[in-house]
């Protein structure tokens, strides 16, 4: 018991350095699979925490929206984006609109943001400081990564890291939503992944390429 | 008692050191289904171009040949402020990691020099290559250093080993893994492994480190692929002082040598070997893309320095 009880204490310890540094290499990963696998790695490192969670604080709740969140979010997701992109055969490099070094400056900056952003709320939260940063974050981090790069498969993925962010936000402000919108939260996501694949299977289909900056020539 | 210590964990540092090289060269052969030549062999090497005639190109003025010597020198006298064994180095005082950044580009200035002097139009043109590295890794080497003095809130690199010594081994601190990434990006540059240089290519369009020595040969040679060996072990040597000391001595014995000696080996090994897979698994970069991987490389270390502030 010993033992759970300390790996507990340093998951909650240390998951926001390491999402941190998932986020840091999905800024400079080259490729789409890279990314997909550290979003897999985001995931398991939130699962982590959410069981963490649920040992300290005792709720039954937690461990169920541990399992779904391993389900859905670590293992059904990713594969079914590799198994896209493996379908796509299109490029698999993320044709991004800034340098890997760039996106790294602009996420080492968000990072700071987020830490100067939730300052004010420090006093009436009583919230570990380091993860709500790491939730505003990943928040940020999602919204950098669909706007900075061309590929529509990315904007699927920083959608899902910016799901990520709302998700691990509700869980340390209020230690998590009720059970049900949670697992419907999470399958409204799985429903979202099928349904923008779809989108993609289209776009590749009509367009011969994936890279939506050039969806712009579709204005009239 | 301390000071013999001192002086032998460097002494181990600079004679280890093509051995470091043989075992990173015999691993990667294993993985790539080759039985690969001997971990000794970096030193019948050495031993061979020792012996060996050196030849100086007509063109070429006395720095060619006090270049390599140079090089050796300044890779050895950068050594000397590494804690290997114990956390305390045989030189050690305030700021004496920006003396070891800068013993390094040394170094490196001499090799561009007498790469330069060689008169061969591929010495100029690793001269140029290896200045463009240099100069865009020493920015997050100093960086990454400074932002763990500043956390350990020491000024010499033995002062930092010993406050990391103290440390809970289980404590993960951002700073630390900052630092550590952004170091590690460096060390890969410094030392001229792939995805920066290939050690092993002649190609004319990539080499970097193989381009300035291509006209050295003889004892010159011995000594530049000695201090390029030395300089491989002294950044390891300096990852593991900085980031993973526990197993160091904390006061002088005779059992907590002998656990030291079996630390030391132990990390050297495994880094040998997370080199050596790495090296196996990704391929060289184009030369127009590292001034991104150190792009990188800086902000992992301007982060780590803000990050000093930020967190606690």
């Amino acid at each position: 018991m010993g033992l759970v009880h300390f790996a507990a204490e340093k998951t909650l310890a240390s998951s926001a350095v390491l999402l941190f540094i998932t986020v840091l290499m999905m800024a400079a990963a080259r490729r789409i699979s890279t990314c997909i696998m550290l979003f897999a790695a985001q995931c398991a490192i939130i699962t982590a925490q959410i069981l963490a969670m649920a040992y300290v604080h005792r709720s039954p709740e937690a461990y169920a929206i541990a399992g779904f969140m391993l389900v859905i979010k670590v293992l059904t997701i990713p594969y079914a984006l590799s198994w896209i992109v493996e379908k796509l055969k299109a490029p698999r490099d993320v044709t991004a609109s800034t340098t890997p070094a760039q996106s790294v400056f602009i996420v080492s900056a968000l990072i700071l943001l987020s830490f100067f952003a939730i300052g004010p709320y420090m006093q009436v939260l009583r919230v570990d400081e380091d993860v709500l940063a790491a939730a505003i974050t990943l928040v940020l981090t999602g919204a950098f990564l669909m706007v900075s790069r061309t590929k529509a498969l990315m904007q699927v993925i920083g959608l899902l890291v910016l799901e990520n962010g709302i998700f691990l936000a509700a869980l340390v402000t209020t230690f998590g939503m009720p059970l049900i919108i949670e697992i419907g939260v999470l399958f409204d996501l799985l429903m979202g992944v099928f349904l923008m694949g779809l989108f993609v299977f289209r776009i590749r289909d009509t367009f011969d390429h994936l890279d939506v900056s050039k969806l712009r020539k579709l204005r009239g | 008692m301390t000071a013999a210590i001192s002086i032998l964990q460097a002494l181990l540092l600079i004679v280890a050191a093509p051995l470091v090289r043989g075992t990173i060269a015999r691993l990667k052969a294993i993985l790539q289904n080759r039985r690969g030549a001997s971990v000794w062999r970096p030193y019948a090497d050495l031993l061979k171009l020792l012996r060996k005639e050196d030849l100086v190109p007509t063109t070429a003025s006395p720095v060619f040949r006090v270049a390599p010597r140079a090089v050796f020198a300044a890779t050895v006298a950068a050594v000397l402020f590494v804690p290997v064994l114990h956390a305390a180095a045989a030189l050690s005082l305030a700021g004496d990691f920006i003396i070891l950044v800068y013993l390094l580009a040394l170094a490196r200035f001499f090799l561009m020099l007498g790469a330069m002097d060689g008169g061969s139009s591929f010495g100029g043109m690793g001269a140029s290559r290896e200045a463009l590295v240099s100069t865009l890794a020493e920015a997050p080497f100093l960086l990454s250093i400074t932002a763990v003095a500043i956390v350990a809130r020491e000024m010499s690199l033995s002062g930092i080993a010993r406050w990391s010594l103290a440390q809970d081994p289980s404590r993960i601190s951002a700073v630390h893994v900052l630092a550590f990434a952004a170091l590690a990006l460096v060390a890969i540059a410094e030392t001229g492994r792939i995805p920066v240089d290939n050690p092993t290519t002649h190609l004319e369009l990539t080499m970097i480190h193989e381009a300035m020595v291509l006209e050295y040969s003889g004892p010159s040679l011995a000594w530049i692929e000695w201090a390029s060996s030395v300089k491989l072990s002294l950044v390891l040597a300096l990852l593991v002082a900085l980031f993973m000391p526990w197993g160091m001595m904390a006061s002088p014995s005779a059992l907590g040598m002998a656990l030291a000696i079996a630390a030391f080996l132990l990390k050297f090994v495994l880094l040998a070997a997370v080199v050596a897979v790495g090296e196996s698994s990704i391929a060289k970069l184009r030369m127009y893309l590292v001034p991104d991987f150190l792009g990188v490389a800086s902000a992992l270390a301007i982060l780590a320095v803000v990050f000093t502030a930020v967190m606690r």
